[in-house]
């Protein structure tokens, strides 16, 4: 079998901990594999990955001619030398182009993991990882053209991904007609790791064998994370914040928003919210 | 219309103000390469092997399809034949004709070809290569306000004497580097309608000779605040010089494969090669310049 399953979420939703976590499952070695060593494949928006399999600049595009071209690219990882099953982290919400396919590919796509984390601990992390003002993270996440590398006047490493709101990513992708989606909560992959991770493999076909998930859980801890990224650094922490593996808890929200930001972080994702269990009542 | 880049007289049907004009003679003798709007298979090649979604690839043939621009076909080192979409503008066609086209079409000479700029240093040169989005189109035009000449931007031929063949006068600016080295881009083209990308023209011709490649510096970013030098000896030389080739995915399937990784082993084998990796925030021009200037000067 050759394909694609996607690592899908919303910046700062646990998906470089997953990684962390498949790595450590797949190498299976005596200690933890290093966190700047997550080769699990490329980012589903890598230039250099598109650049290379189209065989022409997506420097030289617009952001809609790369959309449009996406799902080619990941189709041809079923036919290229040495296909295999890919493990590609997406941050994009899951769209259809302008030629009406899904930007994934539906012919490459085996499934999807779909992170979901409260919006609550989301914002601040993201306020972090954004290097802006938590008020403004909360913005971003209820903005419907809210994208990442959007640049059109410089030249950025990946090309542009539209997220829609917060609430409009988890939806596109939970509710995609046809998409094989399993769906995992970050306050889970804390607070009952075994039995969510070992689901996590189930669905991405990997080993499952209790001592294995186990050894790999504990090689991906947080703390493990965050001693490596003290000792050696993370290459991929943005400049401006002082780590990455910053708290990896939940609930933190309590003491880092202002009643005023819950507040607009529930009028803004109420509905989705309480389907995921975010919100009582 | 006669032009001359690389070395090579191309007749063209298509004008292509990027390049220099040849000189009258050059009109008498039979040209190097034939530029020609015709008809180009609608899917991929017969004879070759299909190397990408848009991508096939022959001993003697490249076909390329950019969806709603063109499709091209490099044939022979001598040939592209370009067969535009309905209603495509011809800078559109022009970007990738002098991009991955013609990048296909010196392959099949012989030459290696690396994606990056070549910067003359007195009668050597420099070649700066790195991933798309690294910062060597902004490295170049750092270079050009200090004076010095650029040999080519984007597509850099080697020749068998590990020689920079000079380009044609011109490197590519994004908005915001044109910006911040003062350069009104309201005077300049668009390299197509709708991208902030503008094509700069070099006012000085280019040096007209190869000049010997003597350093190469492959051009990267990190999330660290420092600028890091890290030379790279001996045999370690061979993979990341073979790894900036111009599109690697193009060689797969050529006649002469073989002889390009030999000219890319010979290549990495004199020059001084050094890994330069910049931090991915505050890109401070001036100081990068100077920094590979001094490289340059201690590595002679």
């Amino acid at each position: 079998m050759v394909g694609i399953y996607w690592l899908a979420s919303y910046p700062k939703s646990g998906n470089t901990w997953l990684r962390a976590f498949l790595r450590n499952l797949q190498e299976d070695g005596e200690a933890p594999v290093d966190i700047n060593e997550l080769r699990t494949g490329n980012i589903a928006s890598a230039r250099g990955w598109l650049d290379q399999v189209l065989g022409f600049d997506t420097a030289e595009l617009t952001p809609e001619e790369v959309e449009r071209l996406r799902p080619a690219v990941y189709r041809w990882s079923l036919q290229d030398e040495g296909a295999a099953i890919g493990y590609h982290k997406i941050h994009d919400a899951y769209t259809l182009t302008a030629d009406g396919e899904p930007l994934v590919s539906r012919e490459a796509t085996l499934g999807a993991l779909y992170l979901i984390r409260n919006p609550l601990d989301v914002a601040p992390s993201a306020a972090n990882h954004w290097h802006c003002t938590v008020e403004e993270a909360i913005a971003r996440m209820g903005n419907p053209r809210m994208a990442l590398a959007k640049s059109r006047r410089a030249l950025p490493s990946q090309v542009q991904q539209c997220l829609g709101t917060w609430s409009e990513h988890v939806r596109s992708w939970v509710e995609a007609p046809g998409l094989r989606v399993k769906i995992i909560r970050f306050e889970d992959m804390l607070g009952a790791p075994r039995p969510t991770f070992t689901a996590a493999a189930a669905f991405l076909g990997l080993p499952q064998d209790a001592a294995r998930i186990d050894k790999a859980i504990r090689f991906s801890a947080f703390g493990e994370l965050a001693r490596q990224e003290a000792q050696r650094g993370f290459h991929e922490r943005p400049q401006h914040t002082e780590r990455f593996f910053r708290r990896g808890r939940s609930g933190d929200w309590r003491t880092q928003l202002t009643a005023g930001q819950v507040e607009r972080i529930i009028d803004d994702h109420a509905e989705v919210m309480r389907r995921f269990g975010y919100l009582d009542a | 219309m006669i032009y001359t880049c690389y070395g090579l007289t191309f007749v063209s049907d298509l004008a292509l103000p990027e390049l220099l004009a040849a000189a009258a003679s050059a009109a008498r003798s039979e040209p190097d390469v034939q530029i020609r709007l015709g008809q180009v298979p609608t899917e991929g090649l017969t004879d070759g092997r299909q190397r990408g979604p848009f991508l096939w690839v022959s001993p003697r043939a490249l076909w390329l399809r950019v969806p709603r621009i063109a499709r091209f076909l490099v044939s022979d080192g001598n040939l592209i034949t370009i067969a535009p979409e309905p209603g495509v503008d011809e800078d559109s066609i022009r970007v990738f004709l002098l991009g991955s086209a013609l990048g296909a079409l010196l392959f099949q000479r012989g030459l290696l070809v690396l994606h990056g700029n070549a910067i003359r240093i007195g009668e050597q040169c420099m070649v700066c290569v790195g991933a798309s989005g690294a910062g060597k189109s902004t490295l170049a035009a750092g270079f050009l306000r200090r004076g010095y000449e650029i040999l080519g931007d984007d597509v850099i031929a080697v020749d068998a004497d590990c020689r920079a063949l000079p380009g044609f006068p011109r490197i590519k600016l994004w908005q915001d580097t044109a910006q911040r080295l003062h350069i009104d881009t309201a005077q300049l083209r668009r390299i197509r309608p709708a991208l902030a990308k503008f094509n700069y023209p070099l006012a000085s011709p280019v040096i007209g000779v190869p000049l010997p490649i003597r350093w190469v510096y492959i051009l990267g970013s990190h999330p660290l605040p420092d600028t890091r030098c890290e030379p790279i000896h001996g045999l370690e030389r061979f993979t990341p010089l073979r790894n900036n080739t111009y599109r690697v995915r193009f060689l797969e399937g050529m006649a002469l494969k073989r002889e390009h990784l030999q000219l890319c082993g010979k290549l990495a084998g004199r020059i001084h090669l050094t890994r330069i990796t910049r931090p991915e925030r505050g890109f401070e021009l001036d100081a990068l310049v100077d920094r590979i200037l001094a490289d340059l000067a201690a590595h002679p």
